[in-house]
């Protein structure tokens, strides 16, 4: 039999921003940053380990200056892959280069009211409905709170409430935001039921902690508190800048690149003076102010390019990549919603990033909308497939089929189609039919029919319940918080 | 050179941002014998408005737009005093800062800057302020108009506790307040008894205008 030999095939469309050389540029540049500016550190603790644990310069203005020698043992130490777990066990996700899965943000103010359409605060109830949606629809790998539970008794244990409203209705794996060092420990307490105790939690996460350094350039107590914690403790990580270019960072994406890159370094350089090998993964939203209207943009062109970039840079350094795509500066689900989040997703996915999160939000990161979720599930699906590209096999290339129809043939009665068409990507949401069938069905939009399967998954979905044993325990946890901050 | 003439010229250079040779117009035209408060109202204080009109008709962009603002700042440090000589009304002191337990300032430095532009003595105190840090600089610095900002829902209710704090001190009265930030809205700033919201850096200067005018 003849065997095909030196194949080189894509899985899919093959994208990249930046080649070697120019990554190279970025990365030295920011080791230079390390070395001459420095970064600020407002903790004690992290302040001492630069000063007794390594080679680092502490300035008297708390200023910290890493050698490019220190960053890169502590590069050396990260792990090349991180599992996460859901719940419920039946959800694993695995961190790989050019492995894309898809998540919501978190902590959104506002929310959009399914029976008014009006902008209201986001309640406990809306997060447990987030979950419900993410927990059912298929193309979301990873769940984080959507809007934030403004309900809770004390603003200082919001996160506690929130985790638990999440846990109720989702078993994917989650990134959690956290008020301080004390109430990410509860977090992780809460998990630590849920999966049998800190060692298995090790082993497979149930979560990752969204972190952020202040840019340019800073890290504030609280960050460095919970930075300091998760390495302790074996929780992934995410010290994920959010520069706006032209107010935080250089105008200039390079620039930005560069600042953005340093802080995540000084990240991985402070996680391994205390721990080697915390799992740190790199991130960013990273994008431009709008210069008309002061907007941080969810929405512009610059924040896919950046954060392609940036995952470029993430490959090339062996971290794993927390990037952003399906969110959008739009009001409400219009054309301008469609464009700004399918580019972004679009981007995201060609990019290769692990985890793509803020899908789903809508008014520049203020805004939540469970229909935005629905909606995003099909854009994904779309994407997905986009993504998938062609496979050129014998069977692909379809050549004794071709044959069989011969010249005036057809194809749709061919075995070939019956097996193959349902490779194709299978519209739910978008509409494809002919004028008069879609008048005489009302002339409905996808905004209409997007919210008819909302309404359908918030009637029908049960997530699998938490075991009462379990759930009494973890209501301790939250009980005992409210009880200390009082 | 006639007065009118100098006056155009000084707003000129203030919309292009242009401080240095804004600062040698208004010398020069102080050096004529033109009143400061001509220079503020027909000079600077005109030229800033075409800015904010301009600005919001997508004709000037925020690099732009601070530009002008910080030459205003450069060109009120000279006219201030003068006004003030002559016992001429100022724009008035604006106080800004962010609450307690929040570290968002893009927005809050942004309208500070904007102040300045609009011919305020800005007093900017940072970020993460207990409450008795606004009651002192409202004791100290005597502003026209407290302003402050907060960016997280769990952050929010400090600002009614700094009203409260500014009650307890006996000072509420003495003062405007205006606030702001993402999670803020017309209707908490009515709850918390604030005096005006505002939802960005433009809509800050015309409302605290409006509010000056009317008081
Ligand atoms: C940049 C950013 C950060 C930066 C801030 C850097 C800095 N130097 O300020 C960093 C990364 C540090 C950060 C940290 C956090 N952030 Co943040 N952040 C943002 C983001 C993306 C943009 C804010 C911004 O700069 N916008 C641009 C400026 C120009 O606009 P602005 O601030 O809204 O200001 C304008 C108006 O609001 C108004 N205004 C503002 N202040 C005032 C004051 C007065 C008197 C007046 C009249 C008007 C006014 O005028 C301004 C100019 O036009 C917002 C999302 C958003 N769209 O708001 C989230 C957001 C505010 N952050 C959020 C969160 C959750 C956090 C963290 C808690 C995350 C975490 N768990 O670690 C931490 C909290 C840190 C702390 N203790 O404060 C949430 C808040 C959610 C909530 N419901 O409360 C938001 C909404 C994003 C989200 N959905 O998750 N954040």
């Amino acid at each position: 039999m003849v065997q095909t030999m030196n194949q080189t095939v894509f899985r899919g469309p093959q994208f990249r921003v930046l080649t070697d050389s120019q990554i190279e540029r970025i990365y030295g540049a920011a080791i230079d940053v390390l070395e001459t500016v420095g970064a600020q550190f407002h903790h004690e603790e992290a302040l001492d380990l630069f000063r007794h644990k390594s080679d680092a310069v502490v300035d008297s203005d708390n200023v910290v200056r890493v050698p490019a020698s220190l960053v890169e043992r502590a590069l050396r130490s990260q792990p090349r892959t991180i599992t996460l777990q859901g719940r419920s066990g039946k959800h694993l996700l695995r961190m790989i280069p050019d492995e894309v899965a898809f998540g919501t943000g978190s902590d959104l103010p506002f929310f959009i009211d399914r029976t008014t359409g009006d902008r209201r605060r986001t309640v406990r109830r809306d997060v447990c409905d987030a979950g419900k949606i993410v927990d059912y629809l298929p193309e979301y790998e990873f769940f984080m709170s959507h809007g934030i539970v403004t309900d809770a008794p004390n603003p200082q244990t919001y996160d506690r409430h929130q985790y638990l409203a999440m846990l109720e209705t989702c078993t994917k794996p989650m990134v959690l935001t956290s008020v301080d060092g004390e109430g990410l420990n509860d977090l992780w307490r809460m998990a630590c039921l849920l999966c049998g105790g800190p060692d298995n939690f090790r082993m497979r996460p149930q979560f990752v902690a969204y972190i952020e350094p202040i840019s340019p350039l800073n890290n504030d107590r609280t960050a460095v508190e919970k930075l300091l914690l998760a390495a302790e403790k074996g929780i992934p990580a995410m010290y994920t800048p959010c520069p706006s270019c032209g107010a935080t960072a250089p105008a200039s994406l390079a620039g930005m690149l560069v600042q953005s890159l340093a802080e995540t370094l000084m990240a991985v350089a402070l996680c391994y003076l205390k721990q080697p090998g915390t799992p740190l993964i790199m991130g960013g939203v990273t994008t431009v102010m709008d210069m008309q209207t002061t907007t941080y943009s969810y929405g512009a062109p610059e924040l896919s390019l950046a954060s392609a970039a940036n995952t470029d840079i993430s490959k090339w350094l062996g971290l794993r990549m927390f990037s952003t795509g399906g969110c959008t500066d739009a009001k409400c689900l219009d054309e301008q919603c469609a464009a700004e989040q399918m580019t972004n997703l679009l981007y995201a996915h060609l990019s290769g990033a692990n985890l793509v999160h803020d899908v789903g939000y809508i008014g520049s990161g203020t805004i939540a909308s469970l229909d935005s979720l629905v909606l995003n599930n099909e854009m994904i699906g779309m994407v997905r497939k986009f993504c998938a590209g062609i496979n050129t096999d014998d069977d692909h290339l379809a050549l004794d089929v071709i044959d069989e129809a011969g010249p005036g043939g057809e194809f749709l009665t061919h075995d070939h189609t019956f097996r193959h068409w349902k490779e194709w990507f299978l519209p739910r949401l978008q509409d494809r039919s002919d004028w008069d069938t879609w008048t005489a069905d009302g002339s409905r939009t996808i905004v209409d029919r997007t919210r008819e399967e909302t309404d359908r998954i918030l009637a029908e979905h049960e997530p699998e319940p938490i075991d009462p044993a379990i759930y009494s325990r973890l209501r301790k946890i939250v009980k005992e918080a409210d009880q200390r901050h009082s | 050179m006639s007065t009118s003439s100098t006056c155009s010229q000084i707003s000129e250079a203030l919309i292009a941002g242009r401080q240095e040779e804004l600062l040698k117009h208004i010398h020069s035209a102080l050096e004529q014998g033109t009143e400061a408060e001509q220079i503020m109202n027909e000079g600077l204080v005109a030229a800033m408005d075409a800015v904010g009109q301009r600005w919001k008709a997508g004709d000037m962009f925020l690099p732009e737009v601070i530009r002008s603002a910080k030459a205003m700042s450069g060109a009120m440090e000279i006219i201030r005093p003068k006004l003030i000589e002559s016992n001429v009304k100022t724009m008035g002191t604006f106080v800004i800062g962010t609450v307690l337990r929040d570290l968002h300032d893009i927005g809050k430095n942004l309208v500070a800057m904007m102040m300045e532009g609009a011919g305020f003595k800005v007093v900017n105190l940072g970020i993460d302020l207990e409450p008795q840090v606004f009651v002192d600089a409202v004791k100290e610095h005597k502003p026209d108009i407290l302003g402050m900002s907060a960016l997280l829902t769990t952050t929010m209710p400090q600002m009614g506790e700094v009203i409260n704090a500014l009650k307890e001190a006996g000072i509420r009265d003495q003062v405007k307040i205006i606030v702001g930030g993402a999670p803020v809205t017309e209707e908490f700033a009515q709850e918390i008894g604030a005096d005006v919201y505002a939802a960005n850096a433009a809509a800050t200067v015309d409302k605290v205008k409006a509010m000056m005018s009317a008081a």
